[in-house]
């Protein structure tokens, strides 16, 4: 309101010269408010999928502060494994069309080994999410051993110790997860100054939907969504081909067997059953403008988000049935 | 050697919380069946009581007196406060239960200008904070602690110990009250009398006690002393005209000790992975504060960022009362360190990392900032752990698991897993098969996929009655249900044992997929 009031009646200032002077304190000002992560960006880390990294401008800007929060609690796996997969460094090096393996994890041990994430949870996140599992970790590109996991009782404790690991140069991401709660402004203010200054990827995780006004770069909504019949390039089994009449191989590796009942299938452990998680992601807040919803899926071929094309999973109608059929 | 002895110490404690003494003080406590009198304080030992009468007697001859029950806990902490406090003195104080202490002071007298001043600056100390007491210098522990209970105190050079000893009881030989009793019974009433005994029947009448003790009170066999708290390898302290209190005082005297101690663990190569801070209040209290480090470290500044932490955690516990007279910082834990060569990527990396986790640890604790690690057990809750991320461990099993998990193609892990498997009611469609819909944490889950079973059989060799589960074969079936979510479930049991009990098989929930 100040500001509106002296630009309609800079006549009755003194002089221009003190005009001019205020004209630069206020530039001065808007420098020092500019809110990081937005012009001088360190980095941009590209999720690898067209349509968001084109919203995002080219990727998910390092050095600023994300936020991203499960649906509900119930989402709090596939809100962690979106988190994971943002923070694995492979979307970066992995743009050109679908590497092999050992290709991709030889270039990202060239380019990140020794640098490692920093994972914060309150204590009641053990208890009500479960424990970070370090076999399950590594289907994110992401090694266990590159990890240091913080336990903070207080809000407060995990607030500093985010800051204190953005400090640190050898982090790619810290991630805090919070459970529920607001966080103030201030906060989040001191946490996307601290990534600024580092360059690395700070990331909150929120068990529920938050519901306060936010200042981070972006604001995440995700949940788990059914897994689809794999679209994945590569990815496409002999599965169908063998057994056409009986089963539809999810994406998750699972199976949905053509009666429509889940089947018991003891040969389809091993080889066949991947695990390609799928998550329906909405970006909420987007400090550039545009926001939208998409499905991805998580790729642990080449470690990196997919778009998944389908809008309706396959599988789902087949089962919406009845429950009396079944009791 | 310098023994202390406390010689009203029950009695002195006592009296040191009270303003004002009323009455004759005894405590007591049970011997046998009997109430007796276990300490008196100077004024009931003038009107003629002492230790070992039985309490009623005690009031009979005396009807105005205070008793006091016994309290030994309370001795035995005040004794270890005031263990610590001597540590200004010599690192290497042992408590000599119930009332004295020992301190080996060679090598540290001369820090106080002799051994006399010691003992003066000692017995000041000991004597403002209200305690009797009397203090004896010997060349060996026997003699020393002879002295002060039943000699001369003093201070007595080595070499004299027979003459010193000759004329005291043989009791001052810290023999068992049956051993003195029956040496008393033989008409053996003093030290000097046993001298020149021949020694084989003695040996064979007392036992090698007497013998031994004899000798280890003339310095004839060694006898070692026990330090309370281990000596730390490298020390470095500091004492102030004036007391300080504030906080930044103490980090800077944290650092220029730190930068002392640097000069010695680069001599010797070391580096620190465990350090105190001991802070000596004015009072007597003892202040002790220990950081560990991820890393052998020398860095001063280093380690004045640590204790900044330590500090920050503990800032109400510090409570410097009227100021601390004496600083001392020791490695408790040293390491040997490589020289550094800075300016290597990889190695920097990994320095930060370790300064990261050292900062945490000091303000959050080490037990909060962790690494996970991969055990050889087949059983997924074992399968992988954690550490304290200080605790650096030669090989986190990682490439091992890998290995493993390629050779047996391991199906996928869940991304978490609860540390208690959570129970949960399901129904399968056929017995041994996945659930088709399932209730946890009182929500319904319709199962649409189902990946399964996975058999993990239970450690039969192991009583794990801990587990949840029990120790039973588990069926895992990673499911997914209506809205996408996905979770790794599993049965507890065969389903054949099933059949035999006719119970309803347990499920339960162990983890989640993203």
């Amino acid at each position: 309101m100040r500001q509106g009031g002296f630009q309609k009646r800079p006549v009755q200032l003194a002089s221009s010269k003190t005009y001019l002077m205020l004209e630069e304190l206020r530039q001065r000002l808007q420098t020092l408010q500019k809110p990081p992560g937005i012009d001088d960006v360190p980095g941009l880390s590209p999720l690898g999928v067209e349509a968001i990294d084109d919203i995002l401008g080219g990727g998910l800007a390092r050095g600023a502060l994300h936020e991203i929060a499960a649906a509900s609690e119930a989402h709090m796996a596939s809100a962690a494994g979106f988190v994971l997969g943002l923070s694995s460094p492979c979307p970066a090096l992995c743009r050109a069309s679908a590497p092999s393996r050992q290709d991709v994890d030889g270039r990202v041990k060239a380019a990140h080994d020794g640098r490692h994430l920093v994972w914060i949870a309150e204590d009641m996140a053990q208890s009500e999410s479960g424990a970070l599992y370090g076999p399950g970790f590594e289907a994110f590109g992401l090694r266990p051993e590159r990890l240091v996991t913080v336990q903070a009782a207080r809000k407060r404790d995990l607030l500093w110790a985010m800051e204190e690991a953005l400090h640190c140069r050898a982090i790619t991401a810290v991630i805090g997860e919070m459970r529920d709660g607001e966080i103030d402004s201030v906060a989040v203010r001191r946490l996307s100054l601290a990534a600024a200054e580092s360059g690395a990827l700070a990331l909150l995780l929120r068990a529920t939907p938050p519901t306060d006004a936010s200042t981070a770069a972006t604001r995440w909504l995700v949940g788990a969504s059914p897994s689809f019949v794999s679209v994945i390039p590569g990815r496409e089994r002999s599965e169908r081909a063998r057994n056409p009449e009986t089963s539809t191989v999810l994406a998750s590796g699972f199976r949905v067997p053509a009666s429509g009942r889940p089947r018991n299938d003891i040969g389809g452990i091993g080889s066949e059953s991947e695990h390609v998680p799928c998550f329906a992601v909405s970006l909420t807040r987007n400090r550039r403008g545009p926001t939208g919803s998409w499905i991805l899926q998580w790729s642990d071929i080449d470690e990196r988000f997919r778009l998944t094309t389908h809008a309706q999973p396959v599988a789902t109608p087949l089962l919406d049935r009845p429950h009396s059929q079944v009791a | 050697m310098l023994s202390l002895w406390l010689r009203r110490f029950s009695t002195d404690r006592i009296a040191r919380s009270r303003s004002r003494q009323r009455a004759p003080l005894i405590v007591t406590g049970k011997r046998g069946n009997a109430e007796l009198v276990v300490a008196v304080d100077d004024a009931a030992d003038k009107l003629g009581l002492t230790p070992g009468l039985a309490l009623a007697q005690a009031r009979a001859m005396h009807p105005v007196l205070d008793v006091i029950p016994e309290d030994i806990e309370a001795d035995a902490s005040l004794l270890e406060n005031i263990a610590d406090w001597c540590l200004r003195y010599t690192p290497l104080v042992a408590c000599d239960a119930p009332d004295g202490l020992l301190f080996d002071i060679s090598g540290c007298a001369h820090l106080y200008g002799g051994e006399d001043a010691l003992v003066a600056d000692l017995s000041s100390r000991l004597e403002a904070a209200g305690f009797a007491f009397s203090i004896a210098i010997a060349g060996s522990i026997g003699a020393a602690w002879a002295a002060a209970r039943f000699g001369k105190p003093g201070s007595h050079a080595r070499g004299t110990e027979r003459t010193l000893l000759a004329s005291l009881p043989l009791a001052a030989l810290r023999l068992a009250p049956e051993t003195v009793a029956s040496l008393a019974r033989v008409g053996l009433k003093r030290i000097g009398d046993i001298v020149d005994l021949p020694r084989a029947p003695l040996t064979a009448r007392f036992g090698t006690e007497l013998l031994r003790q004899f000798d280890r009170a003339l310095c004839i066999e060694d006898e070692p002393l026990t330090p309370r708290l281990p000596v730390a390898p490298y020390v470095a302290e500091q004492r102030f005209a004036e007391p300080i209190a504030r906080e930044d005082d103490v980090l800077a005297i944290t650092a220029r000790l730190a930068g002392r101690l640097k000069v010695a663990l680069e001599r010797r190569g070391d580096g620190a992975r465990r350090i105190e801070l001991t802070l000596f209040r004015t009072d007597g209290a003892v202040r002790r504060i220990a950081a560990g480090t991820s890393r052998p470290l020398r860095d001063p500044d280093d380690i004045r960022a640590l204790f900044v932490e330590r500090l920050a955690a503990l800032a109400d516990m510090l409570d410097p009362g009227f100021g601390f007279d004496m600083a001392r910082l020791s490695v408790t834990v040293a390491e040997p360190c490589a020289p550094e060569q800075i300016g290597i990527d990889r190695r920097e990396d990994a320095a930060a990392i370790g300064r990261l986790v050292d900062h945490l640890s000091a303000r959050l604790g080490s037990q909060r900032v962790r690494r996970l690690i991969a055990q050889d057990s087949h059983i997924p809750e074992f399968a992988a752990g954690s550490v304290p991320a200080q605790m650096t461990g030669t090989d986190d099993g990682w490439a091992a698991f890998r290995r493993y998990r390629d050779d047996v193609d391991l199906s996928p892990r869940p991304l978490r897993l609860f540390t208690r498997p959570e129970p949960i009611e399901a129904v399968a469609e056929v017995p041994d098969g996945p659930p088709l819909r399932f209730r946890w944490r009182r929500a319904l889950h319709e199962v649409i996929a189902a990946e399964g079973p996975e058999r993990i059989e239970g450690a039969w060799w192991s009583e794990h009655s801990g587990q949840v589960s029990g120790n039973l074969a588990r069926d895992y079936f990673r499911v997914e249900d209506k809205s996408g979510l996905r979770f790794w479930l599993f049965r507890a049991g065969l389903y054949r044992n099933f059949v035999q009990s006719a119970a309803a098989p347990t499920w339960f929930l162990h983890g989640t997929f993203a």
